[in-house]
């Protein structure tokens, strides 16, 4: 495309005060020669808008424009332009005039700099078409598992419009639910046990048209991406395919296993059980002992069996606590003269629950205990004897009762199965860097059978759920238009396992919508650009499968990379990780990062004047650099700023680039990692620093220091911090030295 | 009731609880009806401006009632160093009402050393009402039948309806019987107080010595008629007053009736002259003047407390039967006391005879009932407070209070929390008067004879 470049620099909010305009102009006319370089005092006014508009109508209209004004992350509605209008903004309020020094010769190089930068973008970048791909995208959804949340998260697809295929592994829908013999309360006054209204669910589900039933089945395999995905279901030896968008996955959680609780009692006293054996009790009249068959009259509950233990389970399963409490319920109904027992860690009854458990702390026959249990045994009469120390009562008590029930935790049923290892054939080149990349540990549970290179199933982050940081990306999983929803997901009590399958079904429906239109879903929610691979110069090595954080990319046979565009989330960690560089968007790629590296004005050694860049990571590190400015702190004239999609995305030829340019340092700033990691995408910004590692290396043998490249992790909120992590940065290369490049 | 509640100290230290559930049930019905509510949280403890630093109350003491540990809550001292200012009550951000709950303690303490233990039933519940008021009824019917069964006719001469011996063969037995009754419930106690001290680590394991007791007894005496410890009320320091003027009022009322008993029977069994003791006194007699005075005392100190218990204030104290059956006879006694005199000197005839009746059978009542009912307190608080010095477990000390947090109406009403389980106490408030929760001086057992003599003149 032949492009015409428009630039239109803004002299509001301050810009104008600060900055020689004509002198920048001069920058943009003498060095790239656009079709027109215009100012205004007011460029996000209607006349300020106007004037851009004018240019891009007319036979020999504009179709690049430059907004040199305010930051990208602000006026995004009032700069649309529409995709086929290549634009760029060049962000000289909060990063130029609002953090540095009015009127001084560096702070107008540095904006020259980012009108450079800016300019040589648009040169490289073109427009967006969205992808459509041959087959007919499918807006259906595929929900997995029967029990309260699959069927919540179905019929609230149903409801809003969408067609789904709800697939149960058991004859009959209604999961966990089904075993219970009352409900905890879900609605006001929130004190009265309630008939369990599952089979009110599973009717309404079985009834609605737009909901295709499969009970007995189980998943075969799932081929494709989201909107073009097949799901083979196997029921009752057939396997019927079915076309659907994206998936909802809820196929719940299991007891922990209690026969591994023997510090409880389990299996040497008769009358310890558990939590699961009491509903079945209850269910059929009376809870009596296993032992005598006589009716329980005193029942000690012991809370986190299990949970919150590291021994077993280190997290909370979140029912043990409300399901206790009514089932002590129970036996206070059944006698009014019983007695029983609760030792907790934790009484943890959040929400609405909080009412139930006041009400049955009212119960005269209800005895609460914080305390740990410390033995259990049985007496002649096959009474159960427990000590317990650490209680409110200030001492070690013993109790003597009919029965103990073990709150057992819950463990989700992705956890369960074998784990599966990628594999690398065989040693190809990138293979070294390969090896360092935590590969994910994949668990064969045998709910998805998904057909990806990465995996049957999602990774777990925490504890073999396969979530991923819930503040941030709800109801997300680590898989393109796959959400998991209710226990497999975390431990939930019933009304959060309901919300949470409705947030999922939510979720999936924005994928389909999103997806259909060629468009990334959350966190570059609407993004067109997609990776396009230049095969050609394809090596086989593999690395942008391995490295890809959501396993949007297949292998044929050969090893060559089968991208599936409905799955990517356009973070460019795979354009990062190419040693070939084949991997770029059409708005994004290493040439054009490169590109504006080399565009940038680069003084003199005897100028004192050194650079450095600071490749920042637009979800946090970006904002926190404007944040910067708009609390008028100063940072280093030396600095500019590149933003970066994900730091995964990193290339190292760009670090290459600079340094040869007599660029002084680069500072790159991303997410946090590791356990509580805020990566966008996940692992970005480790492998950003696997890959640095590597760089230390050639920078030595290029006889430069490596104290010239480094990687700050921060969030957001860091940003009255990030001001002397920038100048410190710049000390640092003071002492250093100038680049010896500099100049060559 | 069944002794079902049993903590035995096991060979390996872990102590075997068994819950009386029947005693949880007795301490709601007790007025402690809140108790469930308690989470322990501890804020109690940390607001009362006399619980000890060490193994403070009220927190344990609602554990244990929680969980109906009957005798560790009998026999226990601190629920006796509570004086039912409330501040915890005030505080406690679930309305479980501590207070309440150790004043329902207090009430089952009572009925649980009452000797005979019948008594201890039919004086704590409210269905037995009848057959207390019953008894002084039949008995006073039984003393005007045999003195003759008639309404003396023409100046009004109490000794006419009852001779002033019969009078007093009547009191002086059943002030005997109290004294005896309660003797033996306060030995109990006090060793019952002892065990658990020692049980529970606030005292050492030795057997109480008697002498060392009786002198740490003698040294609470100024702390409890200067009402020192109640003044460290915040919640409810409007009842400083009102309690001090009753405790006055009884003690005052008690001196002048064994003057009176001197003046009368002293001449004959010490061989002097007493007469100028004996009554029936003159308006200008010093000791009429000084009765009238404390009577007056008394009846105001009285009114006081039932305008306190009827003031609208959400969270402070709610009334207990035990509570009203005794500010009622108080109020009674003191207002037919005095009507008594009013009769005499106006000469009312018949009504004048009618509220004399009145007037013996709420001394009656009030002397005959005291082991069992509200006025134990005390008697029971003077032990255990005796107690506290002895085993030198510090309570209301200057430290501490200054501790208790101040503008109680900032914290937020447990009412808020819970509007239905609030409505109940509201009630209650409504429908009865106040509650006195005194400390008392050691042995005022004769208050009552001496007040009623003085009447009878």
């Amino acid at each position: 495309m032949e492009k015409k470049v428009g630039v239109y620099i803004c002299k509001g909010c301050g810009i104008g005060d600060s900055l020689d305009i004509e002198a920048l102009a001069a920058v943009a006319n003498d060095e790239f020669s656009p079709a027109v370089c215009k100012d205004h005092d007011f460029l996000c006014s209607k006349a300020g808008v106007q004037v851009i508009q004018q240019d891009l109508n007319g036979d020999d209209a504009v179709n690049a424009v430059v907004v040199a004004a305010c930051s990208p992350r602000v006026m995004q509605d009032v700069f649309d332009f529409g995709p086929s209008v290549v634009l760029d903004r060049v962000n000289l309020r909060e990063q130029v005039v609002w953090c540095q020094p009015a009127g001084e010769e560096d702070t107008q190089m540095m904006a020259e700099d980012y009108l450079r930068l800016g300019l040589t973008k648009v040169g490289i970048m073109e427009p967006l078409e969205p992808f459509q791909p041959e087959e007919e995208m499918s807006k259906r959804l595929l929900v997995v598992g029967g029990g309260l949340a699959g069927i919540t998260a179905s019929a609230e697809a149903a409801k809003a419009g969408y067609e789904v295929v709800l697939v149960e592994k058991e004859a009959q829908l209604g999961g966990w639910m089904n075993k219970l013999y009352k409900q905890a309360p879900m609605k006001h006054p929130y004190t009265d046990l309630e008939d369990v209204d599952i089979a009110d669910r599973v009717k309404a589900v079985e009834e609605d048209s737009n909901v295709t039933v499969y009970t007995g089945a189980t998943m075969e395999k799932i081929e494709g991406a989201p909107c073009l995905y097949t799901a083979h279901i196997k029921q009752n030896g057939n396997v019927v395919t079915e076309r659907v968008g994206a998936i909802v996955v809820a196929t719940g959680a299991v007891p922990y296993e209690a026969k591994k609780l023997k510090h409880l009692g389990y299996g040497s006293c008769e009358n310890v059980v558990t939590n699961e054996t009491i509903e079945e009790l209850a269910s059929k009249g009376t809870i009596t002992r296993p032992s005598d068959g006589q009716p329980v009259k005193s029942a000690a509950f012991v809370l986190c069996a299990g949970s919150r233990d590291p021994e077993h389970l280190s997290y909370c399963s979140s029912t043990c606590c409300i399901e206790s409490l009514k089932q002590a319920k129970y036996l206070r109904l059944q006698d009014k003269d019983a007695k029983a027992y609760i030792i907790y860690k934790d009484m943890r009854t959040p929400g609405h629950y909080e009412l139930f458990y006041k009400s049955m702390q009212e119960d005269e026959g209800l005895f609460l205990t914080k305390g740990v249990v410390s033995s259990v045994t049985e007496d002649e009469n096959k009474n159960v004897v427990l000590e317990v120390d650490d209680t409110l009562l200030g001492e070690k008590i013993q109790l003597k009762v009919d029965m103990l029930v073990m709150a057992t935790g819950m463990v989700t049923n992705a956890a369960i199965g074998e784990e599966v290892e990628l594999v690398l054939e065989d040693e190809e080149e990138g293979a070294a860097e390969l090896e360092d990349v935590p590969a994910d540990t994949i668990i064969k549970s045998d709910m998805l059978n998904l057909e990806y290179r990465q995996g049957p199933e999602a990774p777990p982050l925490h504890n073999g759920f396969p979530d991923s940081h819930f503040i941030c990306f709800p109801y997300e999983s680590r898989r393109t238009g796959i959400y998991y929803a209710g226990s497999v997901r975390a431990p939930l009590d019933g009304p959060s396992t309901i919300d949470d399958a409705g947030g999922a079904a939510l979720k999936a429906i924005q994928c389909v919508e999103l997806t259909s239109q060629g468009m990334a879903v959350h966190p570059r929610a609407g993004d067109m650009s997609y990776p396009d691979f230049f095969m050609d110069r394809c090596t086989q090595c593999k690395r942008c499968t391995v490295e890809c954080p959501f396993g949007a990319i297949n292998e044929d046979a050969k090893g060559n990379p089968l991208p599936n565009p409905t799955r990517c989330r356009r973070c460019g960690v795979c354009m990062g990780a190419c040693p070939e560089r084949i991997i770029s968007f059409k708005n994004y790629s290493v040439k054009m990062i490169g590109n504006m590296i080399k565009s940038i004005n680069v003084p003199d050694e005897w100028d004192e004047k050194p650079r450095f860049i600071i490749l920042a990571c637009e979800n946090d590190a970006y904002p926190a650099l404007d944040m910067v400015g708009i609390t008028r702190q100063q940072i280093s004239p030396w600095a500019r700023v590149i933003p970066m999609r994900c730091l995964g995305g990193l290339n190292l030829i760009w670090i290459a680039d600079s340094l040869s340019k007599g660029i002084d340092g680069i500072l790159l700033l991303g997410c946090r990692h590791g356990d509580d990691y805020q990566c966008h995408f996940m692992k970005g910004s480790e492998l950003a620093e696997i890959r640095l590692s590597k760089v230390a290396e050639t920078l030595d043998r290029l006889a430069l220091e490596s104290d010239r490249v480094q990687l700050v992790q921060l969030q957001i909120t860091d940003y009255p911090d990030l001001p002397r992590i920038i100048n410190e940065f710049s000390e640092k290369l003071d002492e250093v030295g100038a680049n010896p490049y500099k100049g060559f | 009731m069944a002794d079902e509640s049993a903590v035995q100290v096991e060979s390996k230290a872990a102590t075997l609880i068994e819950p009386d559930l029947n005693f949880v049930r007795e301490l709601k019905e007790a007025g402690g009806d809140t108790l469930k509510k308690c989470f322990q949280c501890a804020t109690c403890s940390v607001v009362c401006a006399l619980s000890p630093d060490q193994k403070p109350y009220p927190r344990k003491e609602m554990v244990y009632s929680q969980w109906g540990l009957k005798d560790k809550l009998v026999n226990n001292v601190d629920v006796w160093l509570c004086h039912y200012c409330n501040d915890c009550s005030t505080h406690c951000p679930r309305g479980a009402r501590p207070g309440d709950t150790l004043r329902a303690v207090r009430a089952l303490s009572f009925r649980h050393f009452a000797f005979p233990s019948f008594m201890g039933k039919i004086v704590g519940e409210k269905k037995y009402l009848p057959i207390m008021l019953a008894i002084p009824v039949l008995i006073l019917l039984l003393g005007i039948k045999i003195a003759g069964g008639h309404i003396p006719e023409g100046a009004v001469e109490y000794r006419d309806l009852f001779p002033l011996l019969l009078v007093d063969a009547i009191f002086v037995t059943v002030t005997f019987l109290a004294i005896g009754s309660i003797g033996f419930g306060l030995w109990n106690f006090l060793q019952g107080i002892h065990a658990n001290a020692v049980a529970e680590g606030y005292a050492e394991d030795k057997p109480l010595a008697m002498g060392d007791y009786v002198k740490s007894l003698i040294s609470v005496i100024p702390t409890i008629l200067l009402h020192d410890k109640f003044k460290l009320c915040t919640t409810n320091r409007d009842r400083y007053w009102a309690h001090i003027l009753v405790l006055v009022g009884f003690v005052g009322l008690f001196i002048v009736t064994n003057l009176g008993f001197v003046g009368i029977y002293g001449g004959p069994l010490l061989g002097i002259n007493t007469d100028f003791l004996a009554p029936p006194y003159s308006i200008a007699n010093p000791i009429k003047l000084f009765a009238l005075l404390v009577g007056i005392g008394l009846l105001g100190g009285i009114l006081l407390v039932i305008a306190n218990r009827l003031k609208p204030k959400d969270a402070e104290s709610t009334i207990s039967y035990l509570d009203w059956s005794l500010i009622v006879a108080v109020l009674v006694t003191v207002s037919t006391g005095l009507l008594t005199w009013i009769g005499r000197v106006g000469n009312l005839g018949t009504v004048a005879y009618g509220i004399y009746f009145l007037h013996l059978g709420s001394v009656f009542y009030i002397i005959a009932y005291l082991p069992y009912s509200k006025l134990a307190h005390m008697f029971y608080r003077t032990v255990a407070m005796g107690y506290a010095a002895y085993i030198d477990r510090p309570f209301g000390v200057e430290g501490v209070a200054a501790a208790p947090v101040a503008a109680p109406e900032v914290e937020p009403t447990p009412a808020a929390e819970e509007p239905a389980a609030e409505a109940e106490p509201v009630e209650e408030k409504a429908e009865a008067p106040a509650e006195v929760e005194a400390e008392a001086p050691a042995e005022p057992e004769e208050e009552k004879p001496a007040e009623e003599e003085e009447k009878k003149e």
